[in-house]
């Protein structure tokens, strides 16, 4: 792996610096300048990895922030994927960047006694032991995975299909978001399928520096991609980070993999609210219910935002008098998909979270509305807030129904 | 070996004698200077050397910083070629801290003779220079960079030698063995008495105080400005000063040397530096020694040269421009490429003046060759027998691992390499301030500079150095604001450092700023385009804007 980015574009203006979470939060971190561009002008001299680039939460607010355009977090995860083919990462990286391998091996595992593992205190310590923070929410498996019980759904037969890319979090954890988003888009005249070859984006494993792992789920994912383009069906994610990787990270991490133009992916809310504005999906009854059945504050996450592609979510809320919806604004979450869960970055994590949990909890509201999963345990874990997938609430809003929290 | 660094300090700030009596003077504080003056030193014999600037004021800090294997010059002066190759090698053997061993390749294009490889390849063979044939795809494998018009490529052992660090690590070795350096101090007469040399004469430029030394022999090794110094003593010497212009990139888009294989040119060596990569040089007659300004056509000119070796040229940053003279020995107004890079030793004893020696010509790579050879005719003239030993010392000692490693831990970025190969001797004192600084609290030694990754330890230790005077100064040792942002950030907060820790340099610090700013502007305004140009917009912003770096400048002054 010798790729490098060109550190030409970077100003030294240090915006990044300022916008940056972690470095805000810990100067064990040097800042995305300093780790990023401007390292990256050592490492093409073969300087020794500094260890502050493991601070690095790949949350890409330094992106966000760049005036310049300067891939600042992608200059860094290419450095870890280098730095990891050196000095391979350690048990605990490989566990928490390969969550669908393990999902996977315990499939005939009973989902209740999965989740021992996240509850009994024996077991928290043992995964203290090798580095999880015993404190750190961990997802709940779901007794059934979406990608398991969809094909047993029964949908209305349209003409019209999508192809929906669930990601892990949805699949393992969050069935419920992905069948509200199908219940929305049969609404809308679609019929959704999740192609059997889709694997785990491959961003938790960028994240933890497995380089040829990523490789390959890139381009088992790339394959099935391409071949839905060309057949014109689209293609949709509910989640920021897996849309972010598979639309514009492969191109980075692998840009051999995609010499041409990079692929399509829609964001599930856009695509919803597209359906709105083509009439294709109905929404008028909804829209005369008056009386607010749901308040929420709405937290925007960093990969969405890195995205560029506006607040889907919050805009498709807005519809629904029945929603009454406000944006948090009070920047990351702290937990960067795996990141929070490790044990020496646990109380970063948590710091990084604390104005947002401050702005959550002083809102008073009683839910809080996020794409990311691992944003929503992260914010459930601070605040003890219920956190649901905008979806969800949405489809309560088309229902007329009020939400069971 | 090594004396207490105080005992034989560099004459400077508090030096204040008015004679000083010495057997050798030296003049000029380039590379073949301070290379006598180590040399003198090492074989015993009493000397002092003075410079009319700082270290490596002239040329030595002015050029692309090749360490020739002698490729470039095998074909038309294999001589030229043979000194090289054998230079280079005692040098990555003396000077590990001020080379880099990159190798370096020859490329043929499409527009180039083929018929002149013919020709290099024996003369390469009958210097004694490595040469070794790569397939294109190899090649471009090891430098991705390089056009894929390449027809031939060959590897030479070509390194970078940093021009700067080289003399400035002679000059530490020279003083642990008596040679003393007077930074700042401008010759301003050359007495004699009955044909022999008595004593020069010399103005510090800071304080304006004058000294006289008397010696019993002069050594004129002022390079381009050796004409001059003949001419205080009434000779003449055949010195024409040629002036070459070089760009630097922000980035190190070459891990090797590139030289294009052709007769030599402007323009077609590529050369890897730490974090940057310089393109040089042209070629251009001057009568200035001083005349260091290269022009935007230049700058042009050598993009349009340098592009075919690499296409993507126009697209990487251009940090800066700078230019330098060479000392070229033009006996009969030989100019420019045509004229010899050999170096000559005069005696000018047959002039009439005994005592007094000239050195000119050359190249950076030689000048330890050169040093020994003009001191070997000093030595004859003192009758001392001792023989030159420059070839077998190591100029600083090695830095000791474990104590680095130890160390690690108090500072900002984890390789100390780096750092440790640029400060020498003084790495000791860089590293027990940076124990003090973090004892005092965890982040008590932050990067001050980020683009060169230079803490506050380092800078802080430099700059109470008595040679240091500026933070021009400073930067030279340190490479303090030589990166992307060109001093943008670094030099405020290089001043207030300065101010936080009581160091008082020759002027106040609001003088400093402005003077640092306005040295980096220089070079940047040829090549004022680009990433570069918003660069300058934003410092321009900082320091013109929001803090009135000017006006404040102007009402004090």
């Amino acid at each position: 792996m010798s790729i490098h980015l060109d550190p030409d574009k970077c100003l030294a203006c240090t915006t990044c610096v300022v916008h940056c979470p972690v470095a805000e939060a810990t100067p064990a971190f040097l800042g995305p300048r300093m780790i990023g561009p401007a390292f990256e002008r050592f490492r093409l001299l073969g300087i020794v990895e500094d260890d502050s680039l493991q601070y690095c939460a790949n949350c890409k607010n330094c992106e966000i922030a760049c005036p310049q355009n300067v891939p600042v977090a992608t200059i860094n995860m290419l450095a870890r994927l280098a730095q990891c083919q050196e000095t391979p990462p350690s048990f605990r990286d490989w566990i928490v960047a390969h969550g669908e391998v393990l999902a996977r091996s315990l499939k005939y595992v009973p989902a209740w006694m999965k989740n021992l593992g996240t509850h009994l205190p024996l077991m928290r310590a043992l995964l203290d032991g090798i580095g999880i923070h015993k404190n750190c929410p961990m997802p709940q498996f779901a007794r059934k995975a979406f990608r398991d019980h969809l094909p047993k759904l029964s949908q209305k037969g349209f003409t019209k299909s999508v192809a929906f890319f669930p990601g892990c979090y949805i699949n393992y954890y969050d069935p419920g978001t992905g069948f509200d988003l199908v219940w929305l888009l049969q609404q809308a005249g679609y019929r959704v399928f999740v192609p059997k070859a889709f694997v785990c984006c491959g961003i938790p494993l960028i994240s933890g520096g497995f380089e040829k792992d990523a490789r390959d789920n890139a381009q088992r994912n790339l394959k099935v991609l391409r071949e839905l383009q060309a057949q014109k069906i689209p293609v949709i994610s509910a989640c920021p980070s897996c849309r972010l990787m598979l639309t514009r990270e492969m191109a980075e991490f692998f840009p051999e993999l995609l010499p041409e133009q990079s692929v399509v992916v829609e964001d599930a809310q856009s695509f919803l609210l597209k359906c709105i504005h083509s009439g294709e999906l109905a929404i008028d009854g909804a829209q005369k219910t008056t009386s607010a059945a749901i308040s929420a504050i709405y937290h925007a996450p960093c990969h969405l935002r890195a995205q560029g592609n506006g607040l889907p979510a919050l805009e498709l809320l807005s519809y629904f008098p029945a929603i009454d919806i406000c944006e948090a604004n009070a920047g990351c979450c702290g937990i960067s998909g795996s990141y929070g869960f490790k044990k020496e970055k646990y109380a970063i994590g948590q710091a990084v979270g604390a104005k947002l949990f401050q702005r959550i909890t002083e809102s008073g509201r009683p839910l809080v509305a996020s794409e990311c999963g691992t944003c929503r345990l992260q914010i459930t874990g601070a605040t003890k807030k219920p956190a649901l997938h905008p979806l969800t609430l949405l489809r309560a809003a088309l229902e007329g129904r009020q939400l069971t929290l | 070996m090594m004396e207490a660094a105080d005992s034989v300090g560099f004459a400077g700030k508090q030096m204040a004698e008015d004679r000083i009596e010495t057997d050798v003077v030296v003049i000029g504080g380039g590379a073949t200077g301070i290379g006598t003056l180590r040399d003198l030193s090492l074989r015993g014999i009493a000397c002092v050397l003075v410079e009319q600037g700082g270290i490596a004021h002239g040329t030595s800090s002015r050029f692309h910083g090749l360490l020739h294997s002698g490729g470039r010059y095998a074909v038309n002066d294999t001589l030229s070629a043979k000194e090289c190759i054998e230079e280079n090698t005692i040098l990555r053997r003396i000077g590990a801290q001020c080379v880099e061993e990159t190798e370096g390749f020859f490329v043929l294009l499409p527009e180039d003779d083929p018929d002149y490889v013919e020709k290099w390849l024996p003369c390469c063979k009958e210097a004694g220079i490595q040469t070794e044939e790569l397939s294109v795809e190899e090649a471009r494998r090891l430098e991705p960079e390089i056009s894929p018009q390449a027809v031939r490529v060959f590897r030479v052992p070509d390194s970078c030698v940093d021009g700067f660090r080289l003399v400035l690590h002679n000059a530490m070795s020279a003083r642990r063995h008596g040679g003393r350096v007077l930074l700042y101090h401008k010759v301003i007469g050359i007495s004699q008495q009955n044909g022999c040399i008595q004593s020069v004469e010399v103005v510090n430029t800071l304080t304006g105080e004058k000294k006289t030394l008397f010696c019993r022999a002069v050594v004129n090794a002022a390079g381009s400005w050796s004409g001059q110094i003949a001419a205080l003593a009434g000779l003449d010497v055949p010195v024409s000063p040629d002036k070459g212009s070089l760009i630097v990139f922000n980035h190190r888009f070459t891990s090797r040397v590139v030289n294009r294989l052709h007769p030599g040119s402007d323009g077609d060596i590529f050369v890897p530096h730490g974090s940057i990569t310089i393109l040089g040089t042209t070629s251009v007659a001057t009568d200035r020694p001083d005349d260091t300004r290269p022009s935007r056509q230049e700058i042009l000119r050598l993009l349009d040269i340098g592009e075919p070796l690499f296409p993507k040229l126009r697209s990487y940053r251009i940090l800066r421009a700078f230019a330098g003279t060479r000392p070229l020995y033009t006996p009969g107004n030989a100019q420019g490429r045509s004229a010899s890079r050999n170096f000559q030793v005069f005696d000018h004893a047959r002039d009439g003046l005994q005592g007094f020696f000239s050195i000119f010509g050359g190249k950076l790579t030689t000048y330890r060759l050169m040093a020994e050879r003009v001191s070997d005719a000093v030595a004859a003239y003192l009758h001392v027998s001792a023989p030159c030993t420059t070839q077998d010392q190591p100029m600083v000692t090695q830095a000791d691992p474990q104590r680095l490693e130890q160390t690690r831990r108090c500072f900002p970025v984890g390789d100390l390499s780096l750092m440790a190969d640029r400060v020498g001797d003084d790495l000791d004192k860089v590293l027990d301030l940076a124990k003090k600084r973090t004892q005092v609290s965890p982040a008590g030694n932050p990067l001050i500079c980020e683009c060169e990754m230079v803490s506050l330890a380092e800078i802080e230790s430099i700059a109470q150095d008595q040679d240091s005077h500026s933070l021009t100064d400073i930067r030279l040792r340190t490479r303090l604001g030589m990166g992307t942002c060109q001093g943008t950030f670094c030099a405020l907060r290089a001043v207030n450092t300065m101010f936080e820790h009581d160091i008082t340099l020759s002027k106040d610090p609001l003088c400093e700023l402005h003077g640092f700013l306005q040295e980096r502007f220089r070079g940047l305004t040829p090549t004022l385009w680009g990433t570069q140009a918003q660069e300058m917009q934003l410092s321009h912003a900082i320091y013109a804007g929001v803090l009135n770096v000017r006006n404040a400048y102007a009402n004090n002054n």
